[in-house]
């Protein structure tokens, strides 16, 4: 057989091959057996060595032509295969509505995430962020925060004791005097932490509970600032529109001294018959107020100099009221449906 | 404090409504934690009963006619036995409304009765602190008056909160002053002059041997008759909650209700020579209190006694010995002062607490014993009694020491100016002496009640409440730049953040727990910690002790799962080191699972728990490769476990929980976890960008037949430094033991991928890396090609 009737049984070989071959997939074993590496062209190719020279230039680009169709063709087909392949595909029709596949997903618990956003909101402004041991001695807890040697607070009705002089912390403030021995003023740092008090249990109280303590000591630092920061934290926790209020109070360690509350998210301040204000259209935070001079003048800050502030609110409570939660408890049970819902 | 709205109107003018008088309590700082309101009573007036007689019909039934001012007496039955003529009494007319019934015109048995006579509890007052029957009122109440309008019945009651430091303000004076200062309006207070007169009179005497009794006013009153109090001070007690007894109990307990300042009478016919010693208890003294309690004192407490035996229990409690009774003529008034600790600390130790301790252990004024004394002097003539002349014992009062106060300070802590004529009014109101100085000071006294107010700063806030904390205006502060760091706060917080990414599920649990946890342990074989952390005065028994470790609250938590679930916690562990309780930070994560089906020497959950582990870690650290080694650690499946190593230095514990700890805590599905000590972990390492080659890699799949205990990642590290520069990658992918290895050895399947920085590398080239490596790994630990 000459070269012209090999390419010829070739072409007609092929061309059934690619008749019978139905898909993509199955093209390309054409492509390998007619093509390919090993394929038949490859030996044909090779023939051309047993030519007289002068005609192996022709017999070449016979091959080459051949080749060219070969691949034209074959192109073209896969062309169509593909074609129908998609348009079949396109007269799939599914369920969208079908529950989706959720990725394996973890979540942040929601007391933290009012924490992290409290922090975030602070850090912005300037403050740093701060943590302290849970275990205090008396010294940082009491003597420090000018809360003299009789005061009940000592004798074990309100804190857990480990030893007659550690005890489990009762707030934040503790961080206030370990700040503030480390650095001179300016100082502005906020200290989230667990706190322990020996509280009844109920659906508002804990034996244990979580807090966010802030303090700013510098020149010319007064009670505005205070407020100032304090109504920018609640707009970012709990709306834009939020108001602060403060009423007077009293705690050794500021002076003057207030309890801080946010209009009630709920009701927006109208009270009424809010459930969760009350009626009085506020939400109580927490305690706050001026550094008291006793305080500043323990850490040999002079008291005509420096002024500054400091206030303490439960996270747990900020979260009962951010997300609309029944019983503080339920932040500590970390049942799946409300970690859950609060993802 | 309960603060009858209608006995507060004595002393101030306030607004009709409870709750703006609620509200203006809030703002100057007493709370009012509830507004009890009165219900609806009318048609309720005073009647006098003209004649009485024994109704015709029915045996049990009396008919009065009541005299009731204007118009006809009224002819009314009653079943009540406390009635008689020429009683002034509590009568319901036709059309009265009760908190309960309506009174409507009737026949009782036969006869119109035209009102009804009615007893306290058909007033709302609590019925077991009144009369049994109907209410008696005192002879001066005129016929027809209106009962609910002269009693002031409809008044709500405030239940106030009153903070530690305002002892003088847990009375209605002190809360009266504070709104009539607030509002800009006169206090009404009653006469501070003691009417007791006469030098010569009888005295008591008093000797004060101990130094916490820092005052004692001491006054005789004779000609004392008891009997019932009148109706005005019952009903005020009552509605108080504060019981009537008698005349004198009650103008005692009235007394410290108005003023703050608690007293005792004692029944000076009892106290021998009318002698009085304040001392210590002796160790074992029986103590018999009004209320009948019995007590056994130490010498904590401090008692007043007579020559003979203790009489009153200071600050809590009268002795029954010396109490006044209707056979009382002349008595004895204490109005002491005490240290206010000393009084706290005697009620804790006795677990006894009465209304004068509450107020005595937040260490009164002592000037206030003389309020105190004047006033029931007053009330006590009233009462017919002579009062003689008071004595004062004790410390003399001193006044207080002057407070120089800058008026700029007002503007440098509140953030407002304010001017002093403003400053001086408000500080006037609160009964404070206000007299300016040259160059902007103010020298302010504060008065005599008020001791908590020291320093510049208490008279700061007096200012502030006055002119209202709502002047304070909002405002953002530059803050300065600083040098403090908050490294290990963004450590935990990147933790959680990292773990909730990697589909963990953050908890939050209690750090005390009660000796179950220790007893689970046990029972599954193991030891609980030899040393806890443990709370001197828990609250129960289940919080006395403080968590050694993040693990039984977790597997406790992924027990309760109905099936696989994946939690984390960051929180403190705490321990014990030469007795001292310490405490660290550690983050925590696990996950159960379903057991795989897999030959015991494989567990694809431990992989998946490590790979979460390393991923976690260089997130954290910034390392990419870890070294893990096997190991055993209490809580953790012997065989199942490995410690992470970053240079050489262990950084987690990564396995299989121990199955005896998952069987006695109840878990069903096994449970891998890995923790670490937060602060352990180095500090993050910013990975540094190396250019990879440009030119194809190659790779080459070894199965390599080694003992069956060998290490995978030894293996690796010796085919990795044998195989030179060009190993970029050297990675167990497959594990095989069984039939086609020899017993006691197993195939490993091993990638090794290598690449030239400068030049594509040839088949030859790799292959004789990979002979070198073999045989390099063959010398080590006999390792041998698979076949």
């Amino acid at each position: 057989m000459d070269l012209i009737d090999t390419l010829e049984d070739l072409r007609a070989r092929f061309e059934d091959a690619l008749k019978n071959s139905a898909g993509a997939g199955a093209l390309d074993g054409v492509r390998v057996a007619f093509l390919g590496r090993s394929g038949e062209v490859t030996a044909i190719r090779r023939s051309i060595g047993k030519l007289p020279p002068a005609e192996r230039p022709a017999a070449g680009q016979r091959i080459n032509e051949a080749v060219e169709k070969m691949e034209h063709a074959l192109n073209e087909a896969q062309a169509k295969a593909d074609a129908l392949e998609v348009g079949a595909s396109l007269s799939h029709r599914i369920d969208v509505t079908f529950p989706s596949i959720p990725p394996q997903q973890g979540s942040i618990h929601p007391m933290k995430r009012v924490m992290h956003d409290v922090c975030a909101y602070f850090e912005r402004h300037g403050f740093a962020v701060v943590i302290g041991p849970e275990i205090e001695p008396d010294y940082y807890n009491f003597d420090a925060l000018n809360i003299p040697p009789d005061h009940p607070a000592r004798e074990g009705f309100d804190s857990f004791f480990l030893t007659p002089n550690l005890l489990l912390r009762p707030h934040t403030s503790p961080m206030q005097i370990r700040t503030m021995q480390q650095h001179r003023p300016p100082v502005a740092v906020v200290v989230p932490g667990t706190c322990y008090r020996r509280d009844a249990v109920d659906a508002r109280h804990l034996y244990q509970f979580n807090q966010c303590e802030g303090l700013l000591v510098d020149e010319g630092v007064n009670m505005g600032h205070l407020k100032g920061m304090l109504t920018g934290m609640c707009r970012e926790i709990f709306g834009s529109e939020q108001q602060v209020r403060f009423r007077p109070s009293y705690f050794p360690f500021t002076e003057p001294s207030a309890e801080v509350d946010t209009t009630c998210p709920l009701c927006r301040g109208a009270g009424g018959e809010c459930r969760m204000c009350g009626g009085s259209g506020w939400i109580e935070l927490g305690g706050a107020g001026m550094v008291h001079p006793n305080v500043l003048r323990n850490m040999e800050y002079d008291p005509e100099v420096y002024s500054g502030w400091a206030f303490g609110f439960g996270l747990e409570r900020m979260a009962l009221v951010r997300y609309d939660v029944d019983d503080i408890r339920r932040f500590f049970e970390n049942d799946d449906a409300f970690l859950e819902q609060l993802a | 404090m309960r603060v009858p709205l209608g006995w507060l109107r004595d002393y101030v003018d306030l607004p009709a409504d409870p709750g703006a008088v609620a509200e203006m309590l809030a703002l100057i700082g007493f709370p009012v934690a509830a507004i009890e309101t009165r219900p609806v009573i009318t048609g309720v007036i005073a009647g006098r009963i003209a004649e009485l007689g024994k109704h015709p019909n029915a045996d049990r039934l009396q008919v009065g006619r009541i005299d009731v001012g204007d118009g006809a007496p009224l002819t009314i039955a009653t079943a009540a036995t406390n009635v008689s003529p020429g009683q002034t009494i509590a009568v319901a007319t036709i059309g009265a409304c009760l908190p309960k019934l309506t009174i409507e015109r009737r026949k009782m048995r036969g006869l119109e009765s035209e009102g009804m006579m009615i007893s306290a509890g058909e007033l709302a007052l609590p019925e077991e602190w009144f009369e049994d029957g109907i209410m008696q009122f005192e002879e001066s109440l005129q016929p027809g008056t209106d009962v609910v309008e002269y009693f002031r019945l409809s008044e709500a009651v405030l239940d106030v909160e009153i903070t530690s430091n305002r002892v003088d303000a847990m009375s209605l004076i002190g809360l009266a002053r504070e709104l009539a200062a607030y509002q800009k309006v006169p206090l009404r207070t009653p006469d501070p002059s003691n009417p007791g007169g006469g030098a010569g009179g009888p005295k008591a005497e008093i000797t004060i041997e101990s130094p916490d009794c820092r005052r004692f006013v001491s006054q005789i009153f004779t000609g004392v008759r008891s009997g019932p109090s009148p109706a005005w001070m019952r009903i005020r007690l009552a509605l108080a909650g504060q019981r009537p007894i008698n005349r004198l109990v009650d103008i005692s307990n009235y007394v410290m209700l108005e003023t703050a300042q608690p007293l005792h009478f004692y029944d000076a016919a009892k106290i021998a020579g009318h002698h009085l010693i304040v001392r210590d208890a002796r160790q074992g003294e029986r103590f018999v209190a009004l209320d009948g309690s019995e007590h056994e004192l130490t010498p904590h407490a401090l008692v007043i006694a007579s020559e003979t035996s203790a009489e009153c229990l200071a600050g809590l409690m009268g002795a029954r010995s010396s109490e006044v009774t209707d056979a009382t003529t002349e008595l004895i008034l204490e109005s002491a002062n005490f240290s206010g600790p000393r009084i706290r600390r005697t009620a804790g130790q006795l677990g006894f607490r009465t209304e004068a301790s509450s107020r005595h252990e937040k260490s009164l004024a002592p000037a206030l014993t003389t309020v105190g004394a004047a006033r029931a002097a007053h009330l006590l003539a009233q009462a017919g009694a002579t009062p003689h002349e008071p004595a004062a014992f004790g410390q003399p009062l001193t006044a207080a020491a002057p407070i120089d106060f800058k008026i700029s300070d007002v503007k440098r802590l509140l953030g407002y100016e304010l001017q002093p004529q403003e400053i001086t009014e408000y500080l006037d109101g609160l009964g404070f002496k206000a007299e300016p100085q040259p160059d902007g000071m103010l020298r302010v006294v504060a008065p005599a009640w008020r001791t908590d107010v020291t320093c510049s700063a208490d008279v700061i806030e007096e200012i502030a409440r006055m002119a209202g904390y709502g002047r304070i205006s909002p405002e953002i502060p530059a803050v300065r730049a600083h040098d403090i760091a908050s490294g290990d706060y963004r450590r935990e917080r990147k933790a959680a953040a990292t773990l909730a990414a990697l589909g963990y599920r953050e908890i939050v649990t209690y750090s005390l727990h009660g000796a179950n946890v220790y007893e689970k342990i046990r029972r599954a074989g193991l030891e609980p910690p030899a040393r806890p952390v443990e709370v001197q005065n828990p609250l129960s028994e289940e919080q006395r002790y403080l968590r050694h470790s993040l693990g039984p609250a977790m597997v406790t938590h992924l027990a309760r799962a109905n099936g696989p679930a994946r939690a984390f916690e960051i929180g403190h562990v705490f321990y014990s080191e030469d007795r001292q309780p310490l405490e660290t930070a550690m983050a925590f994560f696990a996950f159960s699972a379903e057991p795989q089906d897999e030959p015991e020497w494989r567990d694809s959950n431990f992989l998946r728990a490590k790979g979460d582990c390393e991923t976690f870690l260089r997130e954290m650290t910034g390392e990419s490769r870890f070294e893990t080694a096997a190991d055993e650690r209490e809580g953790f499946h012997p065989g199942k476990t490995g410690v992470v190593l970053m240079g050489g230095r262990e950084i987690a514990v990564v396995g299989q929980v121990d199955p005896r700890l998952l069987r006695s805590f109840g878990a069903r599905l096994p449970i891998y976890a890995c923790r670490m000590i937060l602060a352990a972990l180095p500090p993050y390492d910013v990975p540094q960008f190396k250019p990879p080659s440009k030119f194809p890699s190659t790779y080459r799949d070894l199965a390599l037949v080694c003992d069956a205990g060998l290490p995978s990642q030894q293996v690796e590290n010796a085919l990795r430094s044998a195989a030179g520069a060009w190993c970029t990658a050297v990675s167990a992918f497959d594990e095989y033991r069984g039939s086609q290895v020899p017993a006691g050895k197993k195939s490993i399947a091993i990638r090794v991928t290598l690449q030239k920085p400068d030049a594509t590398i040839t088949d030859a080239e790799a292959d004789a890396v990979i002979e070198k490596s073999v045989a390099e790994l063959r010398a080590q630990f006999g390792v041998t090609l698979r076949a």
